[in-house]
């Protein structure tokens, strides 16, 4: 070892002394340089630490047997309703054996894309977008292929459609768990609490005492008035969040469902097959006709 | 700020170091403070990043929170520091004496009281926030923490709510006690970074206070005193260290975080030292101890309520508590302010300047001098005193005097230069003045309009019978199950 | 509006955002930054290139935990938000449709996505019913001294009934019901910015600008826990404020037109983007135009440090705070308070009565101290 670790130490301080410098004085290149430079003796300090410390006990994190895409198109088959990455992190976590990461969401969609691009229909299914009613991919949403379009495209009232069916779908798989004589993780507990905060009657705390306006006051400027909704932890009954989010998804269908229709009805016209999983290009169509408008 | 004080800030910035506005020292200084230096992490309310504290100045304690997300790590933190907080104001319980009281039973009465000294208002504020987010938790149920950690809570709680007080100095930030003696040659903005505010008092060898201020400005070579960190020392440092640890939350990778850290807060560790050591090279002024008093009775009482098994502080004044609570600190000021007065004449002059006070030398008295008739005749004695002072005010004002602490005087005429006053108290119940009491022909002297008298408290309804347009009575304070059990992420 | 191009340089103007619109109403009074703003000049790297680099930076946490806040209030279509709505605001339950306005496809520019953003509120301001309830990222455009600015406001313009109003989404703590009253005062100021581009573009579609709130929604998380609360705040007082520093901002061309015609603050970057202009010449330019600094420049502009070096340089009384200031009675030198407290300097007209007080001042400290 040429260099003992105080030494290294020493020269990492000083590096980081030197780049926060160079930051301030908003010298780029000299920063990247020794941005360099600083990993350089890291990686010497971790090589040094690594062989003065004796073997490691830390083993990889027990990952899943079956292949990121499989795990995300089993989370979306539960829930019925496209889904942000988020999301289907928090329902797999909840409700299978397993660690996704969010991390590993993120490239999934183009890679589809580009596995179709290559062999349209090759494989049974595809993690495909949610179009927007301008048709073109919804940003952040995953859906699946096989679904109907009237299933995987988001009008102004989906969002919220799909967030009470998102409830649902989780309170159902906590109701079979428990005809089936199983204690359902508390992760899909949690799940479930955090879901039933944001609908009205199914939790059985928050809308009672609480409600009434507190006084909430901020020492602000302007005056400040209005009510604090606090939270804090209840185990929700899985029926009643059932029956809540059902009174309130009642209240949406019919206009949810119409406008679903009409835009899938637009894209069924319009759109190619690569698209409608996709999405559109009505970004470049929109383009041109600006850029036509401007000229 | 009074024109003194301007004038004094023009001073500092025209000879380059900083210019008393004291000449004694007016907050009490423990013989063993505690220091406490608290980092919190940027963006949150009450997460804590690292601390060091302790009483003796070679060593240190550092605790550190590796991952200030987690918030197991934060009531270990939180553990620790009840470790080194609880044991400290404990052994200050133990001693204590009888005090006598007319009318009433006598009580025992701590002889010393807990002081905790940090670098600025926002380390008071943090320490409050330390205190509302820990004294709720329990020692069971759902969300466990350390029994000390309530126990914790309620003391940070009662040194920030008693640090309110106008003249409590159980809890004290080192700037504001530092900018109440001196006067440096920048604002009182900039006066809020102790680096900065000691480069101007204290500079080191060959260095004027405004260059010392100036480098104390560059975090590179002063870390900010807390309890925000340097946002560039986050991007470069403590990010990739969190996150090592994050991947791998090894001894190493806590370490290196401390490690981290602890260059942060060493340089502020050695300024919050040399600050205690400016304010004891001051000699105490008389009015300290009485406050000290104050503050070591106010220990004693919540030490009774800890001990009695009362509940945690609530978390907001119902509207009795709050207006007594604000009438009690109006009066605290006051007369907190009469006392910096009364003992000290750098404080006096602020006084002079506005004409609610004035110095001269007495010209003539009539020692003898009494009013009323019969069995109603007292004897009042009578004393003109040149002043080339602007004094303001009017006759029948009761003035008090530091040359003759409990004697009162009012006023009978001024006029050209001179003012005439009469005694009313404080000169001997004989009916001659006890001998000292008048002042002599040629004596320098000096009035205030200042009264740090005890008043009566403003008349306020018992809380139970609280108007309802303030609130009505509030709710009998009983914790709450969901207090404990708040979410805390 | 070509002078003001000539004195910025061959460079775009710098684009304001809400945060920077709400800090032009820090320091009204000041010329050299209202002239350094109107022209879009990017004032942090002039201080830089000054030797001068402003003190700012934002620590990576507070930026994350800003954003992780925001997306926790906005997911699932804003399930959090509407909770809050339906409680303060008694927001019916049929009133959940959400529109992200950003969600367009592709990275469009911003003049099409505020053609967009223009499209669906005139929809709903137009609709009286299922137009549409709450929009993400309206794409905002501000006018400031003849330019356009594209605010992208994380904040979601929400409709209920003919009103809109500004969600800002903030993610300091509100504990017990309180929160630190100059974040709440910050997040006031830039939620004005909000408000009163949302009015302006409501005129703009011929809709009465009175529809827009001047009660913004403010959501915080509450206590220790990410759980978020609502409250309103009312920001007509810095809506008052915003408007009349724009409308000087407007007539900073009496200003410009008073400033020497060769004037300009070009950096003369090269084609790596360095600047090469001489120091001494920025200097000059930059001391061309008054500034008026004041200690809180020091956490809201750019240039501070350097106009503080000015400050300095002329022995001003500014360099002690507003408080000192009017202690002085607006005396605006140290030498000249300091003349006039020890009888050197005899009182101009109108000085007579702080030349006593501190002359009286010098004398009982001289006596005591």
């Amino acid at each position: 070892m040429s260099e003992t670790l105080d030494d290294l130490e020493e020269r990492i301080n000083e590096l980081r002394g030197e780049i926060r410098r160079a930051v301030r004085a908003r010298e780029g290149i000299l920063a990247r340089s020794l941005r360099a430079e600083l990993r350089t003796a890291e990686r010497a300090w971790d090589h040094a630490v690594a062989a003065s410390e004796p073997p490691g006990t830390d083993e990889p994190p027990p990952g899943s047997l079956l292949p990121v895409r499989e795990q995300v198109h089993q989370a979306l088959t539960l829930l019925g309703v496209p889904a942000a990455a988020k999301m289907i992190v928090a329902v797999h976590g909840a409700l299978r054996a397993g660690s996704l990461k969010g991390a590993q969401l993120t490239s999934l969609r183009r890679d589809e894309e580009r596995s179709f691009g290559t062999s349209p229909f090759a494989r049974p299914y595809y993690l495909c977008a949610a179009l927007t009613d301008r048709l073109s991919a919804s940003r952040g949403l995953l859906a699946v292929s096989t679904w109907p379009l009237e299933q995987r495209v988001v009008g102004p009232l989906s969002p919220r459609v799909d967030f009470l069916t998102t409830a649902i779908r989780v309170a159902e798989h906590i109701l079979r768990l428990a005809e089936t004589g199983e204690q359902a993780p508390p992760s899909a507990q949690r799940l479930l609490s955090r879901l039933a905060q944001n609908i009205p009657g199914a939790t059985p705390y928050g809308h009672g005492t609480r409600h009434l306006a507190t006084g909430l006051t901020l020492a602000g400027p302007g005056t400040a008035s209005g009510a604090g909704v606090a939270g804090g932890f209840a185990e929700p009954d899985p029926a009643v969040v059932v029956k809540a989010a059902q009174a309130e998804l009642g209240v949406h269908a019919a206009a949810d469902a119409a406008a679903r229709a009409e835009i899938a009805g637009r894209a069924r016209d319009r759109l190619r097959d690569a698209e409608r999983l996709f999405g559109g290009t009505m970004l470049s169509l929109a383009r041109t006709r600006a850029a036509g408008r401007e000229v | 700020m009074s024109t003194l004080a301007a004038l004094a800030r023009l001073r500092a910035l025209q000879t380059g170091t900083a210019k008393r506005l004291a000449t004694v020292r007016h907050c009490h200084l423990s013989e063993r403070p505690m220091v406490f230096i608290p980092l919190r992490l940027a963006g949150e309310a009450a997460a804590p990043l690292a601390a060091m504290a302790g009483t003796d100045p070679a060593r240190p304690r550092l605790l550190v929170v590796p991952q200030p997300r987690d918030r197991d790590l934060r009531f270990a933190f939180t553990a620790e520091l009840a470790e080194i907080l609880l044991p400290y104001v404990e052994g200050l319980q133990k001693a204590t004496e009888t005090v006598e009281r007319r009318g009433a039973e006598p009580y025992e009465r701590c002889l010393d009281a807990p002081q905790l000294i940090v670098p600025n208002r926002g380390a008071v504020a943090f320490v409050h926030m330390l205190g509302r987010s820990t004294r709720f938790r329990r020692a069971e149920g759902p969300y466990a923490v350390h029994p000390s950690v309530p126990v914790l809570g309620r003391w940070l709680t009662f040194l920030a709510q008693r640090a309110q007080y106008p003249g409590s100095a159980v809890l004290l930030a080192a700037t504001e006690a530092l900018s109440l003696h001196w006067a440096t040659g920048q604002s009182m903005l900039e006066d809020a970074n102790l680096a900065s505010l000691l480069g101007w008092i204290d500079p080191p060898a060959g260095m004027t206070g405004a260059s010392a201020a100036r480098e104390a400005e560059d975090p590179l070579v002063w870390p900010p005193a807390g309890p925000a960190t340097d946002p560039g020392f986050d991007t470069e440092v403590l990010v990739p260290a969190i996150r090592a640890y994050e991947q791998r939350p090894t001894e190493r990778a806590a370490a290196r975080v401390g490690e981290a850290v602890r260059t942060q807060l060493e340089p502020t560790w050695g300024l919050m030292w040399r600050a205690i050591d400016l304010l004891g090279g001051l000699p105490a002024g008389p009015g300290t101890a009485a406050r000290w008093e104050a503050d070591r009775a106010s220990f004693t009482n919540f030490t009774a309520q800890l001990a009695e098994g009362g509940p945690p502080q609530p978390k907001r004044d119902g509207a009795v508590g709050a207006a007594s609570r604000l009438a009690r600190m109006e009066r605290a000021q006051a007369s907190y302010d009469a006392q910096r007065a009364y003992d000290d004449p750098l404080v006096m002059a602020g006084h002079r300047l506005t004409g609610e006070a004035f110095t001269g030398t007495v010209v003539a008295t009539d020692p003898d001098h009494t009013e009323g008739e019969g069995r109603g005749r007292k004897l009042r004695p009578l004393l003109t005193i040149r002043t080339t002072d602007p004094a303001r005010l009017a006759p029948g004002a009761r003035l008090g005097t530091p040359e003759r602490r409990g004697q009162q005087a009012e006023v009978v005429e001024i006029a050209g230069g001179l003012v005439t006053l009469k005694i009313i108290k404080g000169m001997g119940r004989g009916k001659a003045a006890t001998p000292g009491a008048v002042p002599e022909v040629g004596e320098r002297v000096c009035y205030a309009a200042l009264s740090d008298e005890f008043q009566p408290p403003a008349s306020l309804p018992a809380p139970e019978d609280t108007p309802w347009t303030h609130g009505g009575p509030p709710p009998e304070h009983v914790p709450a199950d969901e207090d404990p059990e708040e979410e805390w992420s | 509006m070509d002078r003001l191009d000539l004195l910025r340089g061959p460079v775009p103007p710098r684009p304001h955002d809400a945060r920077a619109i709400a800090a032009l109403a820090a320091n009204p009074g000041c010329a050299r930054r209202a002239v350094l703003d109107a022209a879009g000049i990017d004032k942090d790297a002039t201080a830089t290139h000054l030797g001068f680099p402003a003190p700012f930076g934002q620590s990576p946490f507070a930026i994350t935990r800003g954003n992780v806040f925001e997306s926790l209030v906005k997911e699932s279509g804003c399930a959090e938000l509407l909770r809050l709505l339906r409680d303060i605001l008694d927001l019916p339950i049929p009133l959940a449709a959400y529109n992200d306005l950003g969600d367009v496809g592709g990275n469009p520019s911003a003049h099409l996505r505020h053609s967009h953003t223009r499209k669906l509120i005139d929809r709903a301001a137009r609709d009286a019913d299922d137009a549409g309830t709450l929009y993400d990222h309206p794409l905002l455009r501000l006018d400031i001294a003849g330019h356009s600015s594209y605010l992208e406001p994380d904040v979601v313009a929400f409709r209920l009934g003919g009103l809109f109003r500004i969600v800002e989404i903030k993610s300091f703590a509100v504990v017990d019901g309180q929160a630190e009253p100059d974040k709440v005062a910050a997040a006031a100021r830039q939620a004005a910015v909000y408000v009163l581009a949302l009015r302006n573009l409501l005129r703009e579609l011929g809709h009465d600008p009175g529809r827009v709130s001047h009660d913004v929604v403010l959501v915080c998380p509450e206590n220790f826990a990410n759980r978020p609360t609502a409250t309103l705040v009312d920001v007509r007082r810095e809506l008052a404020v915003l408007k009349r520093q724009l409308a000087r901002m407007t007539r900073v061309g009496t200003m410009v037109d008073a400033l020497p015609p060769e004037l300009t603050f070009d950096l003369a970057r090269d084609a790596d983007g360095v600047p090469t202009r001489p120091v001494a010449e920025l200097r000059e330019a930059v001391r061309g135009v008054d500034a008026r600094y004041a200690p809180d420049c020091l956490s809201t502009c750019d240039l501070c440090f350097f106009c503080r070096d000015e400050a300095s340089a002329e022995g001003s009384t500014d360099l002690l705070g507003r408080q000192v200031r009017d202690a002085l009675g607006g005396v605006a030198t140290v030498a000249e308070a300091l003349g006039l407290a020890d009888g050197s300097l005899t009182p101009d007209e109108g000085q007579e009565e702080i030349a006593r007080l501190l002359r009286l001042a010098d004398r009982i400290y001289a006596e005591v101290s």
